[in-house]
């Protein structure tokens, strides 16, 4: 069983990362919006307001910080700031294509997110929503993350990384455009490395 | 056996070691307006679907892609978005048919949706119930859960060998909207790597 220090230690080995082994270990998310509405998520980070927006000021890390994404989510934000579930905005047949690219490589490709819950991620509960004239009623509130099999992928150090997608009509098949009003977010979440200076300062 | 060892073991046997790139993977194959019928085959016409209806243009995985189900997910969905208890909640039967073979064989997905309440593992015991019993659901009021099983055992799809997955019931109501299958797993993809 590879472990995500395994995973991380080996990649950066591969890469010749000797000093990475060093740094401290951590847990962290990255995120974005595509307040633009360009269909990448990251690439555009820079522009962005932090953290309203992001929590990142460019798309890719520092020298001996990385991360290992373990899970990816989809959301969405509206103008005045809120993050808002997929499917409460788009409605059941909506579907996320997406690909992750990590510098010139895809490591995700063509994966879908339902709007309608995504495999693993069930919601543990329901919850009362109103629905324009309609009654209060229960309902699940589906998940739209991916939890990567294995032990994840990692993004090394200072390699650029965006996610890629489109949003269609699974019924039709449809390409659904977003607004500013319904951007599209996601974050990259799993085990982070953080530079610690400890050993070299 | 881990899944990744799976793979390669498998990949190995039928002589196509692959050194591509490791991920997650998740098939989908959508059926526009199935209606009443007693068998549905996903993964079999790829004709007219757009990128939002399918992932792939053809039955198999290309050269030097494969990959390890771990999950058979399924939904439908009515022409009003709303998501829909698979087949009317009839006792339905799930096969995967890889190559020649059948590599799951009648599993029941039933048991697994709506307001049957017997699902097979306990992280799924909410697909289970509906979580209404006094309204229809809307677009946005989801009362069902999709089907999902998680399967127990690794099933590989090799590269480029030939693969679906068939629906089976007697007269299962599937509507005008569409119906999707989804196969999720860790897999496999071509990477250019060092040989360009």
């Amino acid at each position: 069983m590879i472990t995500a220090q395994d995973k991380i230690l080996h990649v950066a080995n591969k890469l010749g990362l000797t000093s990475l082994q060093n740094m401290q270990a951590s847990t962290g998310a990255v995120y974005d919006v595509d307040t633009e509405l360009s269909g990448q998520i990251f690439s555009q980070a820079t522009r962005h307001a932090n953290p309203s927006v992001t929590n990142i000021n460019e798309n890719q890390f520092e020298v001996n910080e990385a991360l290992l994404v373990e899970t990816i989510a989809f959301y969405v934000k509206n103008n005045a700031g809120a993050t808002l579930n997929f499917q409460q905005v788009y409605g059941s047949s909506a579907v996320i294509v997406f690909d992750l690219v990590i510098g010139n490589k895809r490591v995700m490709k063509d994966t879908p997110v339902f709007a309608a819950g995504m495999p693993y991620s069930f919601a543990n509960a329901g919850t009362q929503t109103v629905p324009v004239g309609e009654e209060t009623r229960a309902s699940y509130v589906p998940r739209h993350q991916v939890y990567m099999e294995g032990a994840g992928v990692l993004i090394p150090p200072q390699v650029q990384w965006f996610v890629q997608y489109t949003i269609f009509d699974l019924v039709t098949g449809a390409q659904i455009a977003a607004s500013a009003e319904t951007s599209i977010g996601c974050y990259l979440f799993g085990t982070k490395v953080l530079l610690n200076f400890n050993t070299s300062i | 056996m881990s899944q990744v060892s799976k793979l390669s073991y498998v990949d190995g046997k039928l002589g196509a070691p692959s050194t591509g790139q490791q991920t997650t993977r998740i098939l989908f194959n959508t059926i526009e307006a199935p209606g009443t019928t007693s068998s549905l085959t996903f993964f079999r016409s790829f004709q007219g679907l757009t990128n939002g209806q399918t992932n792939l243009t053809q039955n198999k995985l290309d050269s030097m892609e494969s990959m390890v189900i771990k999950t058979i997910w399924l939904a439908q969905l009515s022409t009003a978005d709303v998501l829909q208890a698979v087949g009317a909640l009839a006792q339905q039967t799930v096969s995967i048919i890889v190559g020649n073979q059948t590599v799951v064989k009648n599993l029941p997905i039933h048991f697994n949706q709506g307001s049957n309440g017997q699902a097979f593992d306990r992280l799924h015991e909410n697909a289970g119930v509906r979580i209404d019993d006094t309204g229809a659901g809307t677009d946005l009021v989801q009362i069902f859960q999709p089907v999902e099983i998680r399967l127990v055992t690794d099933i590989v799809i090799p590269p480029q060998v030939a693969f679906e997955v068939r629906l089976e019931s007697n007269s299962g109501a599937y509507g005008t909207g569409a119906v999707v299958c989804a196969l999720s797993g860790y897999g496999k993809i071509f990477s250019a790597g060092n040989s360009f």
